[in-house]
């Protein structure tokens, strides 16, 4: 075993002295390089588990944002870093979907998934479907079999062609049979403003941001992408619970290149473990109103692989999109 | 309006609290670093410094993010107008008279004159933010993708006002920043245009490294290559305030500069980067000497840098009234709040009344502190051009690079901002004007977005576009507009031999300047 991560490094041109890394990781400063620009879900929750492990492997502990493409500039670059454990990623449930992306388009991948290894799940919210609260339809039951009586009418906005809120509207309206008329933003933000401004009908977005314009009456939850109901909205069904057989989140978890040694891997996923029991961690997730959702390797390797599939058969039907036509 | 007064005193007594004040203080003088910074603008600046914030309490972080915001804007003017470097996209159309300006010796004034009209309309629109921004905010809201095409396209007819040649060479040039803003991920279909291959092109060309390209990379290479270094005239102390005759021409351009920044400003999306376009060309189309515009009007100075400050308030209204991340830095500075575990909404006025007022009044407090900063600091400034040639240029070089890497740590950026200047160069010497390069590269991604959305709103039906009323009557203004530049066009076509002999001494005039 020794031997093989020795030739291994050695290959990458390391020099001697890091080969002992492996007793003495840290040694020098970790990278959790945030796909997506400061102040996103990534990088909101890359900064308290930076701060986290810090503290506990007494070792400086950076957050990089390094964005571009959907998420796609980072990622390819954690996906080609070193391996050697000083490169991590912090992704989100995108990460699944722009190889499938670059496939249909017979682009060459900027990485593919089998370039990451997962190390641990730190959150999973829940979309939830919320349309603009002047319109009539007060439950999910109303909207289908409007949609189903005006097909391709009814319009949802969303942060970007295949991104993840696409992806959340796109499981609704294959698993509910119907047809609507999809509009992307650049961002979750502008599809917010969309949904508030009555330009489109509807959207999916995480809890955090929707919560607000729900209490002020300006939008109304009919149901939520979950296994069960959450906390802050008891009233707001499940999918689940209404007979569709979807579930989607917007995950954020921390990955590591492919072939990263095994003992580093185990330290830093036993180091992650503590992270989440720390009190200052659980404060600011608090305070970003996302409830911790952890997952060792293990157990986030079956979720993560579950969703991977989810997320790429939904990607391949909703296929090349083609302009509307007249 | 007792209320009004009642919250401002309250706001008062939080932004002029010790630690507060302070964090405005340093808000404003890192802003105004980031923006004297060539390429790194106000995005960048406080994206930086989000996580800095992240230890503060919320009033403190917001007033801290929003000093750089503005800081950044009032700095963004300061080497468009000594090196004709943009620090930021907003301030390319302040490289044109502005720099035209420090050729002529008139570098202080410039710079005087653009912190004054950045204070003025800075203060103006904050009183603007604080008594309209619920009416204002559900207005703005209204603009949706059928609206913002219809102002973009309003924006695009700014070009006609731009250059002081060739309308023929003018349109030539945003029909290439038009191309050139093409590059990148197809909103609509997720394909990858002009990208061969390289990621990093999957969102477009930066406008960023375009400015510093076309802008100050074309300027050094033109210095560089002529046969004796131009004689700029040094600053003396006498120089450095504006004459009588410059305040007088300045007054109107600030007041129309700040009512039109703030309203292109309310509205959701990055439109406001257009403000100084359009501020500008609306200087020029009123100005009794037109043909001063390109030569160092300080109304091109004065207009634009007061349109720029004052859409950094309107940005705030959709921001603050509903919670709406309105753009691309009002969704930093709501994620800050976040992070405090302050969620944004329409009821963030009435639950954080101390955060709001103590914002607004922070804003009052910054715009006199940068006041106070900028003016001593224009004798500085001004300065620096006592540096000769061979020594400033290589460092100016040097600053661009970092500043465009810096962003988003991108060498393509880098690459892009070469190109840009190798063609600025060659495009200048063929006597070609660049900012409507610059325009185009702002206008086209945002002019595709809505012109698409719409279309995919109504199935491809154009007629979206004349029945919803705020864009029909745009587009009708737009048309009003396009009528009467063309208007002295074909007056003038009849006469064709004195146009072409006007074209050509202006053309001699260009080469002497630079």
């Amino acid at each position: 075993m020794r031997r093989k991560i020795a030739l291994a490094l050695i290959i990458c041109g390391i020099s001697i002295a890091t080969v002992f890394a492996q007793e003495k990781f840290p040694d020098r400063p970790i990278t959790i390089v945030a796909p997506f620009p400061p102040g996103g879900v990534a990088d909101l929750t890359a900064r308290p588990v930076a701060a986290a492990m810090e503290k506990i492997l007494k070792n400086p502990v950076v957050v990089v944002n390094k964005t571009g493409a959907a998420g796609a500039v980072g990622m390819s670059f954690v996906a080609n870093s070193r391996p050697d454990g000083y490169t991590l990623l912090m992704a989100l449930s995108s990460i699944s979907i722009i190889p499938e992306a670059d496939k249909l388009f017979d682009r060459k991948p900027a990485y593919t998934l089998d370039q990451l290894v997962p190390l641990a799940l730190f959150s999973a919210d829940p979309t939830i479907l919320v349309v603009g609260a002047n319109h009539p339809w007060k439950n999910v039951k109303d909207l289908v079999a409007d949609a189903k009586k005006r097909p391709g009418e009814i319009s949802y906005s969303s942060s970007g062609i295949y991104g993840t809120l696409h992806m959340a509207m796109e499981m609704f309206a294959h698993a509910a049979g119907i047809k609507l008329n999809h509009v992307p933003y650049g961002g979750a933000g502008p599809a917010l403003t969309a949904v508030l401004g009555g330009h489109q009908d509807m959207f999916a977005s995480g809890p955090a941001v929707v919560i607000p314009q729900v209490k002020a009456g300006k939008l109304r939850a009919l149901a939520g992408w979950g296994a069960k109901r959450i906390a802050p909205m008891p009233d707001v069904p499940t999918f689940k619970e209404l007979g569709y057989d979807i579930e989607f989140y917007i995950w954020a978890g921390m990955f590591a290149p492919k072939g990263t040694p095994e003992a580093i891997m185990k330290k830093i996923r036993e180091t992650l473990k503590q992270v989440v029991q720390e009190a200052e961690f659980k404060d600011a997730m608090a305070k970003l109103e996302t409830p911790i959702a952890y997952m060792d390797a293990p157990e986030f390797q079956k979720f993560y692989e579950k969703d991977a599939k989810m997320l790429t058969e939904a990607t391949r039907r909703i296929g090349r999109v083609e302009e509307p036509a007249k | 309006m007792l209320e009004t007064l009642h919250n401002l005193y309250l706001g008062f007594s939080v932004a002029l609290a010790p630690t507060v004040f302070l964090y405005a203080v340093v808000g404003c003088v890192i802003g105004t670093l980031v923006g004297v910074l060539p390429g790194v603008g106000p995005l960048a600046g406080i994206s930086l410094l989000l996580p800095a914030s992240f230890g503060m309490d919320a009033t403190s972080a917001i007033v801290l993010l929003a000093g750089i915001y503005y800081g950044a804007m009032y700095g963004g003017s300061t080497t468009s107008i000594l090196m004709r470097i943009p620090g930021e996209a907003a301030s390319v159309m302040t490289c044109i008279d502005g720099y035209a300006m420090t050729r002529n010796g008139r570098a202080g004034p410039a710079l005087a004159i653009a912190a004054v009209g950045s204070y003025i309309a800075g203060t103006v629109s904050v009183v603007a933010l604080m008594l309209l921004a619920p009416p204002l905010a559900n207005f703005a809201l209204r603009f949706g993708p059928p609206e913002y095409c219809a102002l973009l396209l309003l924006g695009l007819l700014a070009l006609a006002y731009m250059s002081g040649g060739s309308i023929l060479k003018a349109l030539a040039m945003a029909a290439l920043g038009l191309l050139l803003g093409m590059i990148g991920i197809d909103p609509m279909t997720g394909f990858f245009r002009f990208a061969y291959g390289v990621v990093e092109l999957g969102d477009g060309i930066g406008v960023v490294p375009v400015a510093v390209g076309l802008f100050g990379l074309s300027e050094i290479l033109l210095t560089a290559g002529e046969e004796a270094p131009p004689e700029i005239k040094k600053p003396r102390l006498a120089d450095l305030l504006p004459s009588r005759q410059e305040w007088r021409d300045s007054a109107w351009p600030i007041g129309r500069g700040t009512v039109l920044g703030f309203l292109i400003g309310i509205v959701p999306g990055s439109a406001h980067i257009i403000s100084s376009f359009v501020s500008y060309a609306v200087e020029r189309r009123i100005s009794k000497h037109p043909e001063r515009f390109g030569h160092g009007a300080i109304e091109g100075v004065a207009g634009p840098e007061s349109a720029n400050n004052s859409a950094t308030s309107g940005a705030f209204v959709p921001m603050l009234a509903l919670g709406v991340p309105s753009g691309p830095i009002p969704a930093v500075m709501l994620a800050a709040l976040m992070v405090h575990g302050i969620s944004p909404g329409p009821l963030l006025i009435q639950q954080q009344p101390e955060l709001f007022w103590g914002f607004i009044a922070s804003m009052y407090v910054g715009n006199v502190v940068l006041l106070i900063l900028n003016l001593p600091l224009v004798g500085v400034f001004v300065n620096i051009l006592r540096v000769p040639y061979p020594f400033l240029y290589p460092a100016i070089l040097i600053f661009c690079v970092l500043g465009v890497y810096a962003v988003n740590g991108s060498v393509v950026d880098v690459w892009i901002m070469i190109a840009m200047g190798a063609l600025g160069y060659i495009l200048r010497k063929l006597d070609f004007e660049t900012a409507p390069i610059v325009l185009g590269v702002v206008l086209a991604p945002m002019l595709e977005m809505s012109f698409r959305q719409s279309l995919a709103m109504s199935a491809g039906n154009y007629t979206i576009f004349f029945s919803r009323p705020i864009a029909a009557s745009m587009l009708a203004a737009g048309a009003c507009l396009l009528l009467l530049s063309l208007l002295p066009l074909l007056r003038r076509g009849a006469d064709w031999r004195g146009a072409l002999g006007l074209a050509t001494s202006d053309d001699k005039e260009d080469i002497h300047e630079t």
